[in-house]
């Protein structure tokens, strides 16, 4: 619980700042969580595309096995969104699936943390057996190609612009107790401190 | 070859598509609602003392997507960052939850335990800050600026800014950020002088705060402030010895904050002073302290408390507080009285004798009196003044020094000047 604020009680009790309507909206993860797919959706990368890539790279016979993996990606990402969602969803979530693991070798914490502030929590069966259907697919592809697909593929903006204040020094160190004398009982025998009175 | 004239943003327009249905352009103002981004900003949430490791995770999930909002807005260029921060409401909540909920150095257990935990608040920490610095500054760079009277409309009607912000923002970073801080604050007042309106109308408030913290001690009536008729029979309140230990706390707790906040205001932005005293916030204090100290000090001693470590926090809160209180007197007098005189201003006479009334005010506050001349010596001040002042009254000093002295006397201590050395 925060602790009572002289500026809480600015905030209840004077004209000068707005009253907001604080809602359990404004914490709410899973209307964020829509609100990152639905971003996520529109970035570039469809699931179309990336069967076509697997489609025009590799050879006949190894197409098949491709086909099979991306139907156990598409299953997974079912298991992880949930079935109230419909199959744009489903493709949604199993591109961001192929993202994050396409060049990993692990199903690490951040890969982990990245599939849970996504989509929320999910069932870690599915984020193994997405893993490795695409660890699969990468297998059979050109490391460098697949690089350059899903690098081709990327609309976000671009990141390179330097944020505001990365040169700006920005100290953390914060006020702490600064009081003018100890506790006046820590360093007095018992029984002699409590005798001192401070009634003036 | 012909020089680009920079336009403000408040004065540019853009040429954006009209959507995805729509090949065709418009043209907008550069500052303008539908150029904001949909972007969902959610409201912060502090981490809990010694939370379970479900707990801890909760705060890293809703940290992150706050962390990962703030580095985009900061990386925006600087007409989309504008249009965000005026039109997403979001975003807005984001920064005021964080003002309002982000642990103080000074709150009890303020150090999360988990370091994934610290690291992440500290990330948060420098986000909101560079946020409300970009907030704070209406000329970015050449190219990227505002019409000074039009960003001072913008920061105020929008309630970019407001004084609990303001004082929020001093408390949790001024300690080591007190430069930019000054900066930040005098540019907001710059530009719109109606904070220092609405910092006028603040001031009541904040001494009502005291008033409320008199009354919960049983120091004084409600509505007594206001003068209204004291009732025959009132009502046995509770006191400080009296009342729940919880309620001890929480007033300790209020009165470290209320002081701890007022201070670091004063300290980063001394021009807020003159606004305070015309409130007459010195006098106020000063019989606050001669009133509230002891009777905090007495119930923190001799309140019987199971948890002997709260006892010794809630006692170094109180000399806390009365420190944060001396130190506050000193920057107003500093600021309204003594600094006009040595800067030789005009109307010094006025400056010379609010400072002797102050001082004569000070001499029936004698607990006050000799804890404000532990900490700056009234004789120094006196000393100052007269080589500024030379016409000043003798008589009216050799008094006020031989007040300090009765003060000492009064509390049974002595001078740390003219106490004896430890050998």
């Amino acid at each position: 619980m925060v602790p009572p604020r002289l500026t809480g009680a600015l905030r209840s009790f004077s004209n000068v700042s707005r009253q907001d309507d604080w809602t359990s909206e404004a914490y709410d993860l899973k209307s964020k969580r829509l609100q990152r797919q639905e971003l996520f959706s529109k970035e570039g990368l469809t699931w179309k595309k990336v069967t076509q890539f697997f489609r025009q790279h590799l050879d006949k016979a190894e197409q098949q096995t491709a086909a099979e993996q991306l139907k156990r990606i598409l299953q997974a990402a079912k298991q992880i969104v949930g079935t109230d969602f419909g199959q744009e969803t489903i493709e949604s979530a199993a591109v961001f699936l192929f993202k994050t693991f396409y060049n990993k070798d692990q199903v690490g914490h951040e890969e982990t943390r990245a599939i849970k502030q996504m989509f929320g929590p999910f069932p870690s069966s599915a984020a193994e057996a997405s893993f490795a259907a695409i660890g699969q697919l990468a297998a059979l592809s050109d490391e460098v190609q697949l690089e350059a697909f899903v690098r081709a593929q990327d609309s976000r903006p671009s990141l390179d612009r330097t944020p505001f204040g990365r040169n700006i020094s920005f100290s953390y160190e914060s006020y702490a107790l600064d009081y003018l004398e100890g506790v006046p009982w820590a360093c007095l025998e018992d029984g002699l401190s409590r005798d001192i009175s401070l009634d003036f | 070859m012909e020089s680009v004239v920079a336009v403000p943003l408040d004065e540019r327009r853009v040429t954006e598509p009209r959507g995805p249905d729509d090949d065709g352009e418009r043209s907008l103002p550069a500052l303008h609602p539908h150029r904001m981004e949909k972007r969902s900003f959610v409201a912060y949430r502090p981490p809990r003392a010694n939370g379970s490791p479900a707990l801890v995770e909760e705060f890293l999930e809703h940290a992150q997507f706050i962390a990962e909002d703030l580095d985009w807005l900061l990386a925006l260029p600087h007409d989309k960052f504008w249009c965000q921060v005026v039109f997403d409401e979001s975003l807005q909540r984001c920064l005021d939850s964080y003002l309002r909920h982000a642990p103080r150095g000074l709150d009890p257990a303020a150090l999360p335990a988990s370091p994934a935990v610290a690291d992440m608040q500290k990330r948060l920490h420098r986000a909101v800050f560079m946020s409300f610095l970009r907030m704070a500054t209406h000329k970015e760079s050449k190219e990227n600026f505002f019409t000074p009277t039009v960003f001072g409309e913008i920061i105020y009607n929008n309630f970019l800014f407001d004084i609990p912000k303001i004082l929020d923002l001093c408390v949790l970073f001024g300690k080591g950020n007190s430069q930019l801080l000054h900066k930040m604050i005098e540019n907001i007042f710059i530009q719109q002088p109606s904070y220092y309106s609405d910092l006028d109308e603040a001031v009541p408030t904040i001494m009502q705060v005291l008033n409320t913290i008199l009354e919960r001690c049983g120091l004084q009536q409600e509505g007594a402030a206001a003068n209204e008729p004291l009732k025959l029979e009132a009502r046995a309140t509770a006191t400080a010895m009296t009342m729940s230990q919880e309620d001890l706390v929480d007033l300790v707790l209020y009165l470290c904050d209320t002081c701890s906040t007022i201070y670091s205001f004063l300290d980063i932005f001394p021009a807020a002073c003159a606004t305070f005293q015309s409130h007459g916030f010195l006098s106020r204090l000063v019989s606050f302290y001669e009133m509230v100290v002891p009777d905090m000090e007495k119930a923190v001693r001799k309140r019987n408390f199971d948890d002997k470590s709260l006892q010794e926090d809630l006692w170094r809160r109180v000399s806390h507080s009365r420190r944060k209180m001396v130190e506050i007197v000193h920057l107003l007098l500093q600021h309204t009285c003594l600094q006009p005189i040595l800067e030789g201003s005009e109307n010094i006479q006025t400056f010379v004798e609010d400072f002797l009334q102050i001082l004569t005010i000070f001499l029936q506050e004698k607990r006050f009196l000799a804890d404000y001349d532990e900490q700056f010596p009234v004789a120094d001040d006196i000393s100052l003044l007269q080589q500024a002042f030379p016409l000043l009254d003798e008589t009216r000093t050799s008094y006020l020094l031989q007040g300090v002295e009765s003060a000492w006397e009064t509390v049974g201590r002595t001078p740390p000047r003219l106490a004896p050395l430890n050998k």
